[in-house]
C-alpha cells in the first residue's frame, strides 16, 4: 500500500506526533493523562477504522509513544519500590472531602518548600492522611515531621503592634455570617456588605484589641500568617512600579511598605533591589537575617545580599508583587504581599476603635463591582469568606493535626521487591506461552500473545507510571496481563476450530469479539465502583484504588486496542497458512 | 484430552461443586478480619535473625501486650508480623476526643457571652465543668494532669487537649515497640495503626462498593443476555465463586483486608468471563448444545490455566518476599479461580445446557 496516499495512516502519524509533542512537553502526571487519552483515540480509530494496518499501526505507534514517555518522564515507583519513608498524619476530626483536598495541597505546599518534589501527600479515610517521603535520611524525615507539625500562626497587626492573635482567638467561633446578619451589618449607614466573617476572642484578646486599636479608626489591621521573624524584603523597582496604582509613586508605595511591615522590635525592611550596589548601610541585622527576593532577581544580585550577610529566600515571582488600597482618607496602604504572609487588610471601623473591650468581631468586605453574574459573585465571595476563615484558624489546616509513627523502607529491600516483581510477570508471561503452545501446537497463535502482552505492559506502566507504581498497581498490572490473555484465548480459540467451515476467520472473529465485549464491559464495572469509592462512599481507598486502575486501564487498552491488533495479527498469519 | 462430559446424565457434575459450596459456606464465619477492618496495630518487622515466634509472644505477653506474633523466612531475610488488638485506652481516646469536640463550641459560645451578662455565668460554669472533665479524663489516659498544665483558657485547653491525644498515641506506639526494640533486633519497622473510626469508614465503605458492584454487574448481565434464566445463572456462577473464595479464606486464613477484597471484586469479573463464554455459545450458537459446552469448557478451563499461572507467580513471590499486598490478591484469585472452574463447569454449564434443552423440547 502507499503510505504516502494513505490518509487514515497519516492521521495516525499526527496523532501521534501530537502526543509525542504533549508527552515530551508536559512532565508527569500529565504526560500518563494524555497517553491515556492517545489509546482512546487510538482505539476509537482502530474500531471505526476496520483495515487491519490501522489496527496494527495505532498499537505499534500507542508502544513508542509509551517507550518516548518512560525514555523522557521516567517511571515513578512508590516508596515500596524505591524505599523511602512513610509518615502518617492523623487530623484532630475527620473532615470533609473539600476540605480534605484543601488539606492536602497546603501540606504539599508546605513540604515542597523544602524542595522535596518526589513527596506524595495521600488521604487514608477522612481523618489520616499518608505523607511519602522518597529518604531515609534522618535529618531530611525530621525536617518534614517538623515542617508538618507546625501550625501557622496568626496576628493581626495594626500600626505595628500586635493587636490581636490565633491564641485568643475561639477557633468554633470563626463562621461566615449570614445574610441577615450582614444586612443588619449595613444597618442603614451604608452599602451591604457582599460578605463577612465574624470570630469571638477571650478575654485577654478583647482587652489587648481594645487598647492597640484605640483611636485608630480607618487604619488596615494587617492579617499575617507566619509572618516571617528577622527578615527584609527586596523588591526590583520595575516590579514595584508596576503593581503600584496609577496615582501613585514611588516613595509613597515605600512608605506604605514601611507602615505594613513594622512590629515593634521586629519589622520587616524593605528595599529597592537595585539600591544595594550603592547603599552600604543596607546590610543584615543579625546573621540569622533573610533577604526575600524574587526568583527573577539577579544572581549577581543575590550574590550581593549574601556578601551583605543576608540568608536569601527566593520567593516566587508572584508572592512578591505587592497589593495596595487607599482608604477612606485617600491614605496609600498594602493588602496583599504574599512573601511575608500578609494576606488581607482590611480597615478598621469606627465601633471598635473606642478603646471599650469588644467579644466578637466581624470583617466584611465587597466582591469587585465588576461582577454582575450572581454565580460568579457568589463564588468570589465564598473564595473571600474561606480565604478570611483560614487566616484566622492559623492556615488552612482546619483542624489540629498529629504525626503517627514513620514507616522505613530501606532502599535495597525496595529494589529488590521491584525486582522480583518484574521477574515475575516475565516468568508468568513465559509460562503462559508455554502453555498455550502446547494447548494449541501453532507458534503462529503463540507468539503474537507474547508480543501482544508485552505492548500491553509497556503501555500499562508508563500510564501508571507517570502517577505511581505501588505494590497494589503491580499486582493490578499482572492481573491485567493475565485477563488479557485470556482474551487472546478466546480468539485464537475461534480462529483454529478446524470443524468450523461456516465461518470466514473475519467472520470468527467477529463472534469472539461479541464474547469479550461482554466480558471486558462487565469486568470493568465491577471495579468502577472501586475507582469511585469516594464518590459513593466519601472514602478513597488509596490503599487498593492502583490495583483497580490497573485492571481497568488493562481492559479498557485490551478491548480498544491489543485485542483488535492480536485479532488482525493471528488472522493475517492463519489466513497465509490456508492459502494453497 | 478430556472427555465430553456433558453427554449423559450431566446433573450428577453439580454434586461436587455444591459440595464445595457447603464446605465454604460453613468456612466463611472463620475469616479472619484484618487490621484494615478490625482495627488495632499491625507492626511488620524485617530480622537479620530468624526469632522464635512463641517465645516474643510469650515474652512480650510478659511486658502485658497481647501480641499474635508470625515469623516467615523471605528471601530477604526474615520477615515478623505482630498483631496487636485495638487498645481500649484507644477506643475511649476516639470517644473523649468525639465528645470534646462536639461540646467545645458551644462553651466558647457561652464564654462570651458570659463575658457581657451574668445571665449566662451559670450556664457558662457548667457547660466549662463538663468539658473540663472530659479533658480531664483525656489527661489522665496521657498520663497528665490539669493541674500542672497550668492552663490559661478554652482555646489553651483545646490545644493541650489535642496534644494529649497525639501523645496518647504515641505513647501508645512506644509501649509496643519499646519492648520490640529490646527483644528483637530488625533492619526495619513499620507500625500500621488503624483506629476505630478508621476501620469503621473502612467498612462502610467497602459495603457501598460491594453494593455497586453487584449492581452493575447485574444490570449489564441482563442487558446482555435479555433472557432471565441464563442471566441468573450467569450471576449464582459469579456469587458461587466469591462464595468458594471466601471459604478458601476462611479455611487457609487468609485475613479479610482492603486488599483482598480487592482480589474478590476482580474476581467477580473474571468469573463472569468464563460463564459469559459458556452462556453466549450454548444460548446464542447453533449445533449441538452438548459439544457447545465441552467446546467451552475446553476454552475456559485454558483461560483458567493462564490466570492460575499469572497469579500462581504471584503467590510464588509474594512467599518469596512475604509482601501481605501480593499474598492477600493472589491467594483469594488463586482459590478464586479453581472455585470458578468447579462452579462454571459444574453448576452453572448444567443450568444453562438444562435451559437450552428444554427450551428446545417447549413449543
Amino acid at each position: 500500500m502507499n503510505f504516502y496516499e494513505d490518509r487514515k495512516f497519516q492521521a495516525l502519524i499526527m496523532i501521534f506526533i501530537a502526543s509525542l509533542a504533549g508527552v515530551a512537553f508536559y512532565k508527569a502526571p500529565l504526560s500518563g493523562a494524555i497517553i491515556m487519552g492517545a489509546v482512546i483515540v487510538f482505539g476509537a480509530l482502530s474500531l471505526f477504522w476496520k483495515e487491519s494496518h490501522i489496527k496494527i499501526t495505532g498499537l505499534v505507534l500507542m508502544v513508542l509513544l509509551s517507550l518516548s514517555c518512560i525514555y523522557l518522564n521516567g517511571l515513578k515507583f512508590g516508596i515500596d519500590f524505591v524505599g523511602g519513608t512513610r509518615i502518617p498524619v492523623m487530623l484532630d476530626q475527620p473532615v470533609d472531602q473539600q476540605t480534605m483536598g484543601e488539606f492536602i495541597q497546603t501540606i504539599k505546599g508546605r513540604v515542597n518548600v523544602l524542595g522535596l518534589s518526589e513527596v506524595k501527600v495521600r488521604a487514608i479515610g477522612d481523618n489520616e492522611i499518608y505523607v511519602e517521603v522518597p529518604s531515609n535520611d534522618e535529618g531530611t524525615i525530621s525536617f518534614v515531621e517538623k515542617t508538618l507539625s507546625q501550625q501557622g500562626v496568626y496576628e493581626g497587626i495594626v500600626d505595628g503592634r500586635i493587636a490581636v492573635s490565633g491564641d485568643h482567638i475561639f477557633r468554633t467561633s470563626i463562621t461566615a455570617m449570614t445574610q441577615a446578619e450582614l444586612v443588619q451589618q449595613g444597618g442603614g449607614r451604608g452599602a451591604i456588605p457582599d460578605w463577612g466573617v465574624g470570630f469571638s476572642v477571650d478575654r485577654a484578646g478583647a482587652e489587648q484589641f481594645a487598647l492597640v486599636a484605640k483611636g485608630k479608626q480607618d487604619y488596615p489591621v494587617y492579617m499575617y500568617l507566619d509572618r516571617p521573624k528577622d527578615a527584609a524584603i527586596f523588591f526590583q523597582r520595575s516590579e514595584l512600579k508596576k503593581a503600584l496604582p496609577a496615582d501613585s509613586n514611588e516613595k509613597e508605595g515605600m512608605r506604605a511598605l514601611k507602615n505594613a511591615l513594622k512590629l515593634e522590635g521586629d519589622d520587616i525592611q524593605s528595599y529597592i533591589l537595585e539600591d544595594v550596589q550603592n547603599d552600604t548601610n543596607i546590610t543584615a541585622q543579625t546573621n540569622r537575617t533573610k533577604a526575600l527576593v524574587s526568583e527573577n532577581a539577579s544572581s549577581q544580585m543575590k550574590d550581593l545580599l549574601r556578601q551583605r550577610g543576608f540568608i536569601v529566600v527566593e520567593e516566587s515571582a508572584d508572592k512578591m508583587v505587592p497589593e495596595f488600597q487607599r482608604t477612606a482618607s485617600q491614605v496609600l496602604v498594602l493588602s496583599k504581599l504574599e512573601a511575608v504572609g500578609l494576606l488581607t487588610a482590611p480597615i478598621l471601623s469606627a465601633g471598635v476603635t473606642s478603646g471599650v473591650p469588644n467579644y466578637r468581631y466581624l470583617i466584611t468586605g465587597g466582591v469587585h463591582t465588576g461582577i454582575t453574574d450572581p454565580v460568579l459573585k457568589a463564588q468570589q465571595v465564598d473564595k473571600e469568606v474561606k480565604g478570611i476563615e483560614s487566616i484566622l484558624k492559623g492556615g488552612a489546616l482546619p483542624v489540629q493535626i498529629s504525626l503517627g509513627s514513620r514507616t522505613s523502607i530501606p532502599a535495597s529491600l525496595g529494589s529488590e521487591f521491584l525486582k522480583l516483581s518484574l521477574i515475575t510477570i516475565a516468568s508468568s508471561l513465559v509460562i503462559i506461552a508455554i502453555i498455550i503452545g502446547i494447548r494449541y501446537r501453532n507458534i503462529k497463535a503463540t507468539m503474537p500473545i507474547v508480543l501482544i502482552s508485552l505492548a500491553e505492559f509497556t503501555i500499562l506502566i508508563s500510564i501508571l507510571g507517570s502517577f505511581t507504581i505501588d505494590l497494589a498497581a503491580m499486582a493490578g498490572i499482572l492481573a491485567a496481563i493475565g485477563v488479557g490473555v485470556d482474551a487472546q484465548i478466546v480468539i485464537t480459540d475461534e480462529l483454529l476450530k478446524k470443524d468450523d467451515q461456516h465461518h470466514t476467520p473475519h467472520e470468527k472473529v467477529e463472534l469472539a469479539f461479541s464474547i469479550i465485549k461482554t466480558n471486558i464491559v462487565v469486568a470493568i464495572f465491577t471495579m468502577v465502583p472501586l475507582l469511585f469509592s469516594k464518590l459513593l462512599s466519601g472514602l478513597l481507598l488509596v490503599e487498593i484504588i492502583n490495583f483497580a486502575e490497573s485492571t481497568i486501564l488493562g481492559a479498557i487498552l485490551g478491548y480498544l486496542l491489543t485485542r483488535p491488533a492480536y485479532a488482525t495479527i493471528v488472522e493475517e498469519l492463519l489466513s497465509r497458512e490456508h492459502k494453497p | 484430552m478430556i472427555p465430553n462430559i456433558y453427554k449423559g446424565n450431566y446433573k450428577l457434575l453439580a454434586i461436587a461443586p455444591l459440595l464445595i459450596l457447603a464446605i465454604s459456606l460453613y468456612f466463611i464465619p472463620s475469616i479472619k478480619m484484618g487490621v484494615d477492618f478490625q482495627g488495632g496495630t499491625l507492626i511488620t518487622l524485617s530480622l537479620k535473625d530468624n526469632v522464635d515466634a512463641q517465645q516474643l509472644q510469650t515474652q512480650l505477653q510478659a511486658e502485658g501486650i497481647d501480641a499474635a506474633v508470625q515469623v516467615f523466612p523471605t528471601t530477604m531475610g526474615y520477615h515478623a508480623e505482630i498483631e496487636v488488638p485495638q487498645s481500649k485506652d484507644l477506643v475511649k481516646t476516639e470517644d473523649l476526643k468525639a465528645k470534646f469536640n462536639a461540646l467545645l463550641p458551644k462553651v466558647s459560645q457561652l464564654e462570651v457571652a458570659s463575658y457581657q451578662s451574668s445571665n449566662y455565668s451559670q450556664e457558662y460554669k457548667a457547660k466549662k465543668a463538663e468539658l473540663d472533665a472530659i479533658a480531664d479524663e483525656m489527661f489522665a489516659l496521657a498520663g497528665k494532669n490539669r493541674a500542672t498544665l497550668n492552663i490559661s483558657g478554652t482555646n489553651d485547653l483545646q490545644k493541650r487537649f489535642t496534644e494529649s491525644y497525639s501523645d496518647i498515641y504515641l505513647n501508645y506506639q512506644n509501649s509496643v515497640t519499646g519492648p520490640l526494640q529490646r527483644l528483637v533486633k530488625f533492619d526495619s519497622i513499620s507500625v500500621q495503626i488503624v483506629s476505630p473510626a478508621l476501620s469503621a469508614s473502612f467498612i462502610n465503605s467497602v459495603i457501598t462498593i460491594s453494593f455497586w458492584a453487584a449492581a452493575f454487574s447485574a444490570i449489564f448481565v441482563f442487558l446482555f443476555f435479555r433472557t432471565v434464566v441464563p442471566s441468573i445463572a450467569v450471576l449464582t456462577g459469579a456469587l458461587c465463586d466469591v462464595i468458594i473464595a471466601m471459604g478458601a479464606m476462611g479455611l487457609f486464613g487468609i485475613p479479610l483486608t482492603l486488599a483482598s477484597f480487592a482480589a474478590l471484586l476482580m474476581l467477580v469479573g473474571f468469573s463472569l468471563d468464563t460463564d459469559i463464554l459458556l452462556t453466549t455459545r450454548l444460548v446464542k450458537r447453533k449445533g449441538e448444545p452438548h459439544d457447545n459446552a465441552y467446546d467451552a469448557m475446553k476454552t475456559g478451563l485454558t483461560m483458567s490455566v493462564a490466570a492460575v499461572v499469572a497469579f500462581g507467580a504471584l503467590f510464588v513471590l509474594s512467599i518469596l518476599t512475604h509482601i501481605p499486598t501480593y499474598y492477600e490478591i493472589s491467594s483469594v484469585a488463586l482459590a478464586g479461580l479453581f472455585g470458578d472452574m468447579f462452579a462454571t463447569w459444574g453448576i452453572n454449564a448444567v443450568v444453562v445446557l438444562y435451559y437450552v434443552e428444554h427450551r428446545k423440547v417447549g413449543p
